[in-house]
């Protein structure tokens, strides 16, 4: 308290000093680390909530059209493709986001080719 | 019942309060509980923003911290324009989820977010938002989120309808998500809590035992304080893509 700086001089030697114990340059929202088990509930919820919305779709189209049992049939197999491509688009965004070490051991190749 | 991993889940009326339209009204123990997030997190803010100092002490750092992460995280996921638009919003839904999760990871307390309406009602207006948004700003060009560019002609018939299912399955998998995790490990605790006392109550070598399932459950409890965060965060930065999809939908 007994500072005599004016608070220019004592702020900007704050900021200098926050910002060396931060690490320049270093991003403060780097995303937590996601636990295994959260990914294995991200991965099944994206692949289960598409099947299950595409059976339901379908049967809606049944219930209107009378066309039991075609759009459920249609509609869930529309729904796994569209699981599949849900699952697809988090595993991009996954690995867009933890991107492969380039210098990581490859795994070995047994196809002769 | 003491031992029965599912009654933490029971939802009693507090106080009870006359049907509307059929309705039951009562003011449960799960209401008390959102209301107690709700209130403990505006009582938090206003009390760590009071001094707004320009130099912050330790709570405002923390109020500032969690106020800098979810604008960083809009920003980065929708935009300046995302962030001028929906930030209050995903700010919002943010800490309601984090001061759930939280007020239940004390013993005997109820966790709201471990019940599917809840989640769902969120999810639900996550969905509706980003529709309406998506119509009013953009119009039609809104339903080329259904209509990928670059595929060829004869594949819409296949690509358009799984782009559709694949767009209305989002609230499901955004609810189910929060919902499962904190159910699940909220009933993992309790079943490797209850471990204890049954093998206490077993006598002789059995007692002995019962360490390994005390260990057990502190782990498990550490586990789950970051899964309620992790939890909190993920359905705010999901919140966020299908909200940058309303502004930009043409991917």
């Amino acid at each position: 308290m007994a500072d005599r700086k004016p608070p220019e001089d004592a702020l900007s030697n704050l900021r200098r000093r926050v910002d060396a114990a931060r690490g320049e340059g270093e991003t403060q929202n780097a995303p937590p680390p996601q636990s295994p088990a959260t990914l294995a509930l991200r991965f099944g919820g994206e692949f289960g909530a598409a099947v299950i919305v595409g059976a339901l779709l379908g049967y809606g189209a049944d219930y209107f059209l009378h066309s039991q049992p075609w759009g459920l049939i249609i509609g869930m197999g529309l729904g796994f493709a569209a699981g599949v491509v849900n699952v697809v688009r988090v595993a991009q965004s996954y690995s867009r986001a933890n991107p492969v070490d380039p210098k990581a051991p490859s795994i070995p190749d047994d196809e002769e080719d | 019942m003491s031992n029965d991993p599912i009654h933490q889940f029971h939802i009693a009326p507090l106080v009870e309060l006359p049907a509307i339209a059929g309705y039951d009204t009562s003011f449960t123990n799960a209401s008390l509980f959102m209301v107690a997030g709700v209130g403990a997190a505006a009582l938090f803010f206003n009390w760590a923003m009071k001094p707004a100092a320009l130099v912050p002490g330790r709570s405002q750092v923390v109020a500032e911290g969690a106020y800098n992460f979810i604008h960083g995280m809009v920003k980065d996921a929708a935009g300046e324009e995302g962030v001028k638009k929906f930030f209050p919003f995903v700010f919002t839904l943010f800490l309601f989820i984090f001061m759930a999760n939280m007020l239940g990871m004390f013993p005997y307390f109820f966790t709201t977010t471990s019940q599917i309406v809840v989640t769902a009602a969120m999810a639900m207006m996550v969905f509706l938002t980003v529709i309406v948004v998506g119509l009013v700003k953009n119009g039609a060009k809104f339903f080329k989120l259904f209509v990928p560019s670059g595929v060829p002609w004869p594949l819409y018939f296949i690509v358009t309808p799984i782009e559709i299912i694949s767009f209305f399955s989002r609230p499901l998998s955004h609810a189910v998500r929060l919902w499962a995790n904190i159910l699940a490990g909220h009933i993992l605790l309790k079943v490797f809590a209850s471990f204890v006392p049954m093998l206490l109550a077993a006598g002789g070598w059995f007692s002995a035992l019962s360490i390994l399932p005390l260990a057990m459950t502190v782990g498990l409890y550490g586990l789950e304080f970051l899964v309620a965060f992790l939890q909190a965060y993920v359905f705010a930065i999901l919140t966020c893509i299908y909200l940058n999809d309303a502004l930009h939908p043409g991917h």
